[in-house]
């Protein structure tokens, strides 16, 4: 079972995650909170996914068995370090987005993280085919 | 020393101390990957998933420090 283990597969799924709590997020958060805060819990989660996708692009390019990958790593550092962060600057002098909403967003994917890799070492999906009557495989 | 002094003192110090953690962190993490994935070329996924994560992690950090920040720096009176 390819998807059961903690490969690089499991980032993409993570990434799908936190997508779908913004978007679960967005409506709610307009309701409850108004329109600009929502709007800016999901900019900051969206800037984490962005945030994410560069920086595993970063470490698959430049930390790999085959070697440097230079021209991916290159792309990958040029747009992740000048134009995100510039991005992210923008989205914090924004007048209407308070910094900590923006903030608690970028925290939301990290909490989904984490929270998904600790899910998998405490229920031990990741041990392998030979425990496969614990509790990790039965929720799998 | 006045509030504002101290903030003014206070906000680059912490802002570089966090950036000189996470430096440090991260070299660690890159240095300790780099040697997993020579000694066990084939777990390079799973290395690089979970250096990804850390890495995530302890940049995540010297972003709080950031827009900690940018938030006090609107403190500082001129």
């Amino acid at each position: 079972m390819p998807n059961s283990n903690l490969g690089l597969d499991f980032l993409a799924r993570t990434l799908r995650t936190i997508g779908i709590v913004l978007l679960i997020f967005l409506p709610f958060g307009v309701y409850y909170f108004g329109t600009y805060t929502a709007l800016a819990v999901f900019s900051g989660g969206v800037w984490g996914i962005v945030n994410l996708i560069f920086l595993s692009a970063v470490v698959r390019s430049a930390i790999r068995p085959e070697g440097i990958d230079t021209a991916r790593l290159v792309v990958a550092l040029l747009v992740k370090f000048p134009l995100l962060y510039l991005a992210g600057y923008a989205l914090l002098k924004v007048p209407q987005f308070s910094p900590l909403n923006l903030l608690i967003g970028f925290s939301i994917c990290l909490a989904v993280l984490a929270l998904k890799a600790l899910g998998r070492a405490l229920l031990g999906l990741d041990k392998g085919p030979n425990k496969s009557d614990n509790l990790g495989e039965a929720v799998r | 020393m006045d509030y504002q002094a101290m903030l003014s003192l206070a906000l680059p110090f912490g802002v570089s101390l966090a950036a000189c953690g996470s430096g440090y962190g991260l070299g660690r993490a890159v240095g300790s990957a780099m040697e997993a994935i020579g000694r066990q070329p084939e777990a390079a996924g799973k290395i690089q998933t979970a250096m990804i994560i850390g890495a995530a992690l302890i940049e995540a950090l010297t972003i709080y420090a950031l827009v900690v920040f940018f938030i006090l720096q609107g403190k500082i009176g001129g």
